[in-house]
């Protein structure tokens, strides 16, 4: 996995986000162990404490799991995953639609211009 | 359990200058810690203090409460600005010596290290590059499981895979209870493995902070709080 | 903690000496047999230079022999490696006494090796016999010259002499340059500067120890008994006394000044 940190926000939710977008894209599959903290840590070359703090709040949301024996898994819970994937889609929509405000279309011509562009294939 | 590092009025005074002056500070253990400051504001003097290398002019230093001697340094495992192994001894030497006198060192560990990195433990020290030099003891002192480990700018003019490198080995080996103090001006390099930092400035420390505190409270990262507190 | 810093300083410097040893054991044959052989004309050279070579490799051994002490303590302690060893878990005056063992074991074998050498070289029947002779000769010149008591005294002192004596060589080269890392930037002209310093004193300061007692002693001196004993115990004492300075002052540097690079 690539991780693309800045020292700007807090790394922890830097981490979060990243490995919560690793889920979505499938980089990280329902019911995959995932590796220890510190070589999660050593991959993303981030403190460990600061990687665990992350998988904690992971945890806390319970998109990941912890067995006490074997270590700690992504959630098979689907639903959870599809829920995450459309709370993600909504944030990027209105992202986007924030963006094109600062262009200058309503979302009326924004919807209008993404309508016409996916229909016509270009 | 006492800290692993305590600093009371610490203070070193050479002929010409002052190195350190009244400084107070405590470390804890379980840390990742950067000792940042720029060239000559008394990194290495007091990473020096540390390993009993200088005494001080006033003032103590304490590790694991007690005074530096062979005590702590069984539990102290320090990497210096130099290339300080002998020319002579080939790589299976050094890690012999460190077996000897080192009761907590694993020379299995080291043996890995040195296979992934595709060295000889053959060859002699003489006939290796400096960078390579510095990874072959940077892996004899990440090989010790000790309680503190202290290395002196060791990521200093190395290229960024080797920086990677050499990040990834201390993050991988670091003991779970140890305290990592790393001294360095390249602040952009280590700022995201680090759970706390120092900043000193002309032998005097002028915060010690959580390096998440710093990035949520100030809203910027280690390295522009840096550049503003050391601006020239 | 000493036994490993004698196994690795053996170690470090075995590499040096045992293969000049190894040298010089071959050269004693090759000289043995050129010596032995008659040459005819200009085959006369290989003699020459057989015994020139036989020469140069006992001048090698001396010289490695003393480059050990000065080089093994300055290297190994006072410059970058300094970091290494001052950073083990041990006392400065392990570090010491190691290095000072070891440079004493090397020269006393260096001087043992050359001796045997020299006999395998030599070494025939008459000469033995010669050799007997002259040893003989010496003793029972030295047993009328000190009486039977006074020679066993003068043996015994004379030996404990040249070994409290290396020692003392030894330990004000480690003092120099112990002292000469005081001396920031400048370790190796403070060292010797250091070892011409103290030299000049301790000579100073015996030329006068001597010059009173010759005056206190003045009519016992002139009788050879005063040498095993007056003169030789003083000698002796006042080396043991210079050798505790000296290394009480390297150990005091190393525990309380040391400031290496």
């Amino acid at each position: 996995m690539q991780w693309e940190l800045d020292s700007e926000r807090p790394v922890y939710i830097q981490l979060i986000e990243q490995i919560q977008a690793g889920i979505i894209s499938g980089v990280f599959k329902p019911g995959d162990k995932l590796p220890s903290v510190r070589d999660l840590a050593a991959e993303a070359t981030v403190n460990p404490n600061t990687m665990q703090k992350a998988l904690s709040e992971l945890e806390r949301i319970g998109l990941v799991y912890a067995n006490r024996t074997s270590g700690r898994f992504i959630t098979s819970d689907e639903a959870m995953i599809t829920k995450l994937k459309g709370q993600s889609a909504k944030e990027q929509i209105l992202d986007f639609i924030e963006r094109m405000k600062q262009l200058g279309f309503s979302p009326e011509e924004t919807l209008a211009l993404v309508t016409d562009i996916v229909k016509n294939g270009r | 359990m006492s800290a692993i590092l305590e600093c009371k009025s610490l203070s070193k005074k050479f002929t010409a200058l002052t190195a350190l002056s009244n400084v107070n500070l405590t470390l804890e253990r379980g840390r990742i810690i950067g000792l940042l400051g720029p060239n000559g504001s008394g990194k290495t003097t007091m990473i020096k203090l540390l390993n009993g290398l200088l005494v001080p002019t006033s003032g103590s230093i304490l590790v694991d409460g007690k005074l530096p001697g062979p005590e702590t340094k069984k539990i102290v495992s320090y990497l210096p600005e130099k290339t300080y192994l002998p020319d002579w001894m080939k790589i299976s030497d050094t890690i012999e010596f460190f077996q000897d006198f080192y009761p907590d060192f694993d020379s299995k560990r080291a043996n890995e290290m040195l296979e992934r990195l595709h060295l000889d433990a053959n060859r002699r020290m003489k006939t290796l590059s400096k960078g390579t030099k510095e990874k072959v003891q940077l892996i004899l002192v990440m090989s010790r499981n000790a309680d503190l480990y202290c290395l002196d700018e060791p990521i200093g003019g190395v290229d960024p895979a080797a920086r990677d490198y050499i990040l990834n080995t201390i993050i991988t080996n670091y003991n779970e209870n140890a305290t990592v103090l790393i001294s360095t001006h390249l602040i952009a390099d280590i700022e995201k493995i680090l759970d706390e930092v120092v900043f000193i400035k002309d032998g005097n420390i002028t915060l010690h902070a959580s390096v998440e505190d710093i990035r949520s409270k100030e809203g910027k990262s280690v390295d522009t709080l840096f550049r503003e507190v050391f601006k020239c | 903690m000493l036994s490993k810093l004698l196994k690795h300083e053996f170690k470090a410097t075995a590499r040096l000496m045992l293969p000049l040893y190894l040298v010089l054991c071959v050269l004693t044959i090759v000289d043995r047999i050129a010596l032995s052989i008659e040459f005819k004309g200009a085959l006369n050279v290989i003699p020459v230079f057989a015994t020139f070579a036989y020469g140069l490799s006992i001048v090698a051994i001396a010289v490695v022999s003393f480059v050990i002490i000065v080089l093994r303590f300055y290297k190994n302690l006072m410059t970058d490696e300094g970091y290494l060893m001052f950073t083990l878990p041990t006392k400065s005056h392990q570090l010491i006494n190691s290095k000072l063992l070891v440079s004493f074991v090397w020269n006393i074998a260096s001087i043992l090796v050359i001796i045997l050498s020299i006999f395998g070289v030599m070494a025939t029947p008459d000469r033995m016999d010669l050799f007997r002779d002259g040893y003989q000769m010496f003793i029972s010149e030295l047993k009328q010259e000190f009486g039977a008591f006074n020679m066993s005294l003068f043996l015994f002192e004379f030996i404990v002499l040249m070994i409290v004596g290396l020692i003392n060589n030894i330990l004000i080269i480690y003092v120099s340059i112990a002292v000469g890392q005081l001396f920031n930037g400048h370790k190796v002209l403070g060292s010797f500067a250091a070892y011409i310093g103290i030299g000049t004193v301790i000579q100073i300061v015996m030329t006068v120890l001597f010059i009173t007692l010759g005056v206190l002693f003045n009519k016992s001196f002139s009788e050879s008994s005063s040498v095993p004993q007056i003169i030789f115990p003083i000698t002796i004492g006042f080396l043991l006394l210079t050798n505790v300075l000296y290394y009480w002052g390297t150990d005091f540097i190393f525990k309380r000044k040391l400031n290496l690079e």
